[in-house]
């Protein structure tokens, strides 16, 4: 596999470290439990669960033996096609409604 | 058997032409006897020209085999290839170039080639059809291991693995193109030409050791000349482009992911050794923008009874004998055709002298060309005819011939059989992907279906056969694909070619032959039509259950003569068209690639890279046993003369806590960490509270997951208000950089933080003992004060030491004693190591290692390796009351799941052996002392052991059930793999100082 | 008190760089290989959104332009690689400038950077070989997965990447070509094995070091 670094171009796949679905959101952590439920609830999600689709699934690997960014990849789990990488950090400011 | 001898003159060597180096001879040996060919020959030519029609034995029946074609496609001429640790089975001679002193030995015959004792699976032949394996060896299953798999692997075995170490290096290497050019044939050839021309970097890979494919084997022209010459003229217009790469001896055998290819070239499997600093191999990853496929076809025999009998022949393989090699494989010849092909063999078998007896062609109707051949060769063609039955034993001897339903039989006496049943596109590359390739019913084959994203096809593998076809889709595929990687390029000029005519009938085979016998579809896997029918019989009709279960098409031959025949006959079996059947996956490797051309230089103590501290060097002085740790060599410990670990452990540990030792820690992890929210970015990744640490003080630091689990444990040090260094374990520094990382740029992205590692920047040893004050002051450069008030219990300051080298000195300690861990620029850790040795030498100063380490920490109740197992919680190691409820961090609220707290979770208890005689082993089980050792009864598990010289014993830690209230009493370490059951005695887990007198003193 | 004993500064690849020609002894070698033992390295990592702010501190502290991603940039003896997002190897060759080199280097790039980036010295962390020859880049290629062909590698040019399953920083200094591979450390071994045996076949020299501190490599 070869994976474009938005910061270093294409890189094979040995460069890059997987870590998974880009999709899951952490909760706050200091969030007052819901009443009827354990604090943990929210958090099951984020831990445990995954989709597992066929077909176009966002991704987050780390640049771990090049530039160390975390990247959000866009990957067709079907072919492999990568139609995209991102610079984590940006995404995520823009997730999150920061400047970057 | 060796019998020496002078060879004999080859007897089957044409006089003239062929592009061989008839100038020098070339030595070898088949079966110990002694043979002469040429420079440009292959093993197999050589064999042919020298009469030897016999070359191995069948994998499963053990029939005579001769060989079936003349290049990578071979399924029947496998041989052990070179003697001892050199040796390679399962080497076919057609793809091995023949050189001086090569040694090769038949296969899968015993006790000879000629007498082959277990030929007697013949007349068992019926037991051993389709599906043999899975009906015959089920029961009792007792008898596999003893019986049946050993009789097995006597019979149908094939070569022998070389029993020594490989002598030979291999390399691995990678290369970058604009196009990369498959196959070196016509089309190829013309692909390269094109996009070279358009100044894109190529790359033209070429199986054969020399280029041309087809253009060597068949007397064609081009531009008026012969086709060979014109291929020798294209590869010097190619070697003259700077921009294009040939690679010769190159098998590209699987395509990859985004433009990745894998090749091997054989860089010098062509001499009896590689030369001095010569790899004998080199794999190689091309990536590639564009790819053009070339990789030409592979012709399909005709199945019909005992087609498999030696000198029953592909036609294309004959020819390529008689026109590139200038070996005669025979004296009398039947051709059997289904199209023109027949025509352009006879022809060639003629020229070469060959008697040609009889054209057998499928077609009915007379083919005018054909007949023309045939007056002018003086021979009979029969028309509407094909080969009934092959006679003979080592060789073949005749053929009938007769109509496909078996009448007008005639045998026509003979020691050549060619046959030619059409070309079959070589599409597995274009599979690797998970292409399917799609059947053309006009090409009465599977053409390529979807590619690879940026491979296109051209000439023959696209099922353009004939000579100018292929010329003009090579031309243009290479021209396409030099455009599409972004180089310009207009005209091409296709050069003018002989003319061929294709017309052909494909012959299909039916379940049982005509004429009697067996007849081999798959001839290296032994799979008959008999047995394809079988399978159909059976209901095993996807074509994927039907490869496995009569094995068609597998191993290393991956079906490349067998593939289309077997299919066709399943498809016909079932009443459909072989494209509604569908094709069996092809995978990678094309060809066999050895595995140590892919570990290349990477092999033995280099297979993977080694990381050593800055006084590695010094510890192998000191005679230090290293032990791996993730990449990291470490000291395991320093024995004396007739020491055993053990007693040397034990002699380090009474060193350290009676006077000072000195340890290298340089492989935990370091991570500078700065920013204005430094603190509170650490606050997040420690369950425990970071930011309330003053400057010049160090805290224990624990990490969970977020899952609630404890991940890593270490240090923190705050070297400023906005500056710390904190510690990792030695295994997890990577991960816990990563995890920091993560956390900075998509967890939290606004946080004002860097983390950057310093582990290899800093060289650090544990200096440990109740002398340890004294041996660093020795070293600190003057007026520096590390007296216990300047310094206190978990203190950190800079320190310049040895004349001026700005070091760090913290003062932690985790054997329990009075002890510091010292830093210094990594180029100073050797020189640190020795100042420390020189310094402490009055004061009984040893170097310890792991081993001791692990001891002191043991008896100080440290988690560490075997406690922190991902399954702990911060309760279940003590810590519970560390986790800060007031601040979120990484695991805080997952860590508060029932499960995670519950009071009946294993949690760390200490323990010393009742007898101190008795041994206690990690990984034992927790057993009470009358309970049976059921899983029922099992209380928890030996996390860590030690022999306590203090305790006069083995002492250990837990994790246990009820273990911390359980201090006092006795239960069962019960290891029932080493076979030990041992009392134990729980307590604390300390077994050393449990107030913290001696570290804090 | 300590003994009178001079210790001294050991590089990555003490011990293993010995001068000599090693591998095929025939022809001209293809590998020429000197090891930087002077090269003073700080770490310049930008804080988050602060990439510019550090640029122009770095160009009015030491008139040093910080080179774009996948480039080097020098000034004077002073060089810059770029390693990643708002992160550079900023270098100085201290040769015959006293016992300990990197100190006030680094302390100069800190001070320059205050409050925009943080720098750690990493001096120590690295070794620094220097490639020329003929056969450099196939050398390089038999463990670099990188593009090093001078239509997609030049002068100038910079990448972080692994070789020899090593992580390296590596820019070409020149055309003919040049490289500079800064090492990680503790595995300068490794790489050293990989790259005498990728060497092996074109025939490699070692270069004597010219530094006063030989003994150091």
């Amino acid at each position: 596999m070869r994976i474009p670094c938005p910061h270093c171009g294409e890189r094979g796949h040995e460069e890059f470290l997987y870590l998974g679905d880009a999709g899951v959101r952490r909760p706050d952590g200091m969030a007052e439990a819901k009443a009827g439920e354990p604090a943990s609830r929210p958090w099951m999600d984020y831990v445990y669960l995954r989709p597992n689709p066929a077909g176009v699934h966002r991704e987050l690997w780390q640049h771990v033996h090049g530039c160390r960014a975390w990247l959000v990849v866009t990957r067709d789990t079907r072919t492999h096609a990568i139609s995209g990488a991102e610079d984590a950090r940006t995404v995520a400011l823009a997730r999150d409604g920061a400047p970057a | 058997m060796t019998t020496p001898q002078r060879p004999l003159p080859a007897s089957h060597r044409l006089s003239a032409g062929g592009l061989i180096d008839r100038s020098a001879r070339v030595a070898f040996r088949f079966d110990g006897i002694a043979y002469e060919g040429h420079p440009g020959d292959t093993l197999a030519s050589a064999l042919v020209a020298n009469g030897v029609r016999l070359v191995g034995r069948s994998f499963k029946y053990h029939r005579p085999r001769g060989l079936l074609a003349a290049g990578p496609e071979e399924p029947n001429g496998l041989v052990e290839l070179r003697d001892g640790a050199r040796r390679e089975p399962n080497t076919r001679a057609t793809a091995v170039e023949l050189f001086d002193g090569l040694t090769a030995t038949s296969q899968n015959r015993w006790p000879s080639l000629r007498l082959d004792l277990l030929g007697i699976n013949q007349i068992a032949a019926p037991l051993l059809g389709a599906g043999f394996y899975y009906k015959t060896f089920m029961w009792p299953a007792a008898f596999w291991e003893k019986l049946y798999e050993p009789l097995i692997r006597r019979a149908a075995g094939l070569g022998r693995a070389p029993i020594g170490p490989d002598p030979d290096r291999y390399e691995t290497a990678t290369a970058h193109c604009d196009v990369l050019v498959v196959g070196s044939g016509p089309a190829g050839l013309m692909a390269a030409l094109t996009a070279g021309r358009t100044g894109a970097r190529v790359i033209l890979a070429e199986d054969d050791f020399v280029l041309g494919g087809r253009l060597l084997a068949d007397d064609l022209e081009i531009e008026g000349r012969p086709a060979r010459d014109w291929a020798g003229a294209m590869q010097a217009k190619l070697e003259a482009m700077p921009e294009v790469r040939i690679l010769r001896r190159t098998t590209v055998f699987g395509v990859f992911d985004h433009g990745s290819y894998g090749a091997v070239e054989r860089v010098a499997d062509h001499v009896g050794q590689p030369g001095p600093h010569q790899p004998r191999q080199r794999a190689w990853q091309i990536v590639a923008k564009r790819s053009v496929l070339c990789a030409g076809a592979l012709e399909r025999p005709i199945v019909f009874g005992d087609n498999d009998r030696p000198n029953v022949m592909l036609a294309g393989a004959a020819r390529s004998y008689v026109n590139r090699f200038a070996a005669r494989p025979g004296d009398r010849a039947v051709v059997a055709t289904t199209g023109e092909d027949g025509g352009r063999t006879a022809l060639a078998l003629q020229r070469a002298g060959i008697n040609v007896i009889a054209i057998a062609d499928a077609r009915a109707e007379v083919s005018r060309s054909l007949q023309v051949i045939a007056d002018h060769a003086g021979t009979r063609l029969l028309a509407g005819s094909v080969p009934l039955r092959a006679h003979g034993h080592g060789c073949v001897q005749a053929v009938d011939l007769g109509r496909p339903d078996g009448s007008g039989r005639q045998t026509f006496d003979c020691d050549l059989v060619v046959m030619s049943n059409g070309w079959v596109p070589t599409v597995h590359l274009t599979s690797h992907l998970g292409g399917k390739p799609a059947w053309d019913a006009m090409a009465g084959a599977f053409l390529p279906g979807t590619l690879p994203p940026g491979m296109a096809v051209a000439g023959a593998a696209a099922g353009r056969l004939s000579l100018d076809e292929c010329l003009t889709s090579g031309a243009f595929a290479g021209l396409e694909a030099a455009t599409a990687a972004g180089f310009d390029g207009t005209a091409v000029e296709v050069p003018r070619a002989t003319r061929e005519d294709q017309d052909r009938v494909a012959l299909v085979p039916t379940p049982k032959p005509v004429g009697g016998g067996k007849a081999f579809i798959d001839f290296q896997n032994d799979v008959t039509s008999a047995d394809i029918a079988i399978a159909h019989r059976e209901a095993f009709r996807s074509v994927e259950h039907l490869k496995r279960y009569t094995t068609l098409g597998m191993a290393t031959d991956q079906g490349k003569t067998s593939n289309l025949n077997g299919l066709a006959l399943m498809a016909a079996l079932s009443g459909k068209t072989p494209g509604e059947a569908g094709t069996t996956t092809f995978r990678p490797p094309y060809t066999p690639v050895a595995i140590g051309a892919l570990a290349g230089v990477h092999t033995g103590k280099a297979f993977k890279p080694t990381r050593l501290t800055p006084a590695h060097g010094w510890a192998r002085e000191q005679g230090a046993v290293f032990v791996e740790v993730g990449p990291w060599l470490r000291a395991g410990w320093f024995p004396k003369a007739g020491e055993d670990w053990l007693a040397a452990c034990n002699r380090e540990v009474a060193a350290v806590r009676a006077g000072v030792g000195i340890c290298d820690v340089s492989t935990l992890g370091k991570i500078d960490v700065q920013g204005p929210d430094a603190a509170l970015f650490l606050d997040r990744i420690y369950a425990n509270t970071v930011s309330t640490l003053p400057v010049g003080k160090v805290r224990y630091g624990l990490m969970l997951r977020e899952d609630g689990f404890v991940f890593d444990d270490g240090t923190v040090a705050r070297l400023g208000p906005e500056h710390f260094l904190v510690t990792t374990t030695t295994a997890n520094a990577a991960a816990v950089l990563g995890h920091m990382e993560h956390a900075l740029q998509w967890t939290w992205p606004t946080l004002d933080v860097t983390v950057v590692s310093a582990t290899e920047q800093w060289a650090q040893f544990a200096v440990a003992g109740p002398r340890s004050r004294q041996l660093v002051a020795r070293l600190a450069d003057p007026g520096q004060d590390v007296s216990n008030e300047a310094l206190p219990f978990m203190g950190a300051m800079p320190l310049s030491l040895l004349g001026g080298v700005p070091g760090r000195l913290f003062r932690i300690s985790f054997s329990g004693e009075l002890a510091y861990e010292l830093g210094v620029p990594s180029s100073w850790g050797d020189a640190l190591a020795r100042a420390l040795m020189g310094a402490g030498r009055d004061l009984g100063v040893v170097a310890y290692g792991l081993e001791a380490m692990n001891v002191m920490r043991v008896e100080k109740g440290h988690p560490a390796g075997g406690e922190l197992n991902g399954q702990t919680t911060a309760a279940d190691l003590g810590m519970g009351r560390l986790v800060s409820p007031k601040k979120d961090c990484v695991g805080r609220v997952m860590a508060t799941r029932p499960a995670l707290v519950d009071p009946q979770r294993p949690a760390l208890v200490g323990f010393r052996a009742v007898d101190a005689k008795d041994t206690v082993t990690a990984g034992a089980h927790f057993i009470d002392v009358d309970a049976p050792a059921t899983t029922a009864n099992d209380l928890g598990h030996v996390t860590s052991v030690a022999y306590s010289q203090g305790e006069g014993r083995w002492i250990g830690l837990g994790l246990m059930k009820d273990g911390p209230r359980r201090h006092g009493q006795r239960v069962r370490a019960w290891d029932g793999v080493r076979g030990r059951d041992v009392l134990v005695e729980l307590c604390p887990p300390c077994f050393v100082d449990p107030a913290g007198d001696r570290m804090r003193g | 008190m300590a003994e009178h004993i001079t210790f001294s500064r050991r590089g990555a690849f003490a011990g293993l760089a010995l001068p000599g020609r090693f591998g095929q002894a025939e022809g001209p070698a293809g590998l020429t290989v000197a090891v930087r033992t002077t090269v003073a390295i700080a770490q310049v990592v930008a804080r988050p959104g602060r990439t510019d702010e550090v640029s122009s501190a770095v160009a009015a502290a030491m008139g040093l332009t910080l080179p774009a991603p996948l480039r080097v940039s020098a000034a004077g003896p002073v060089v810059a690689a770029w390693t990643g997002p708002g992160r550079w190897l900023v270098m100085q060759d201290e040769a015959g400038s006293g016992p300990y080199p990197a100190g006030s280097f680094v302390g100069r790039v800190a001070e320059a950077c205050r409050g925009a980036a943080s720098v750690t010295d990493q001096t120590d962390a690295q070794g620094v070989l220097r490639l020329s020859g003929p056969r450099t880049r196939d050398v390089l290629a038999k463990g670099l997965a990188l593009d090093l062909h001078p239509r997609a590698f030049r002068a100038g040019m910079a990448a972080s990447t692994l070789c020899g399953m090593v992580e390296v920083t590596l820019w070409q200094t020149d055309d003919t070509p040049t490289y500079d591979v800064a090492v990680m450390r503790g595995y300068a071994g490794s790489f050293w094995h990989w790259l005498g045996e990728s060497a092996a076949e074109y025939g490699l020299v070692v270069a004597p070091q010219d530094d006063a501190r030989a003994g150091a490599g």
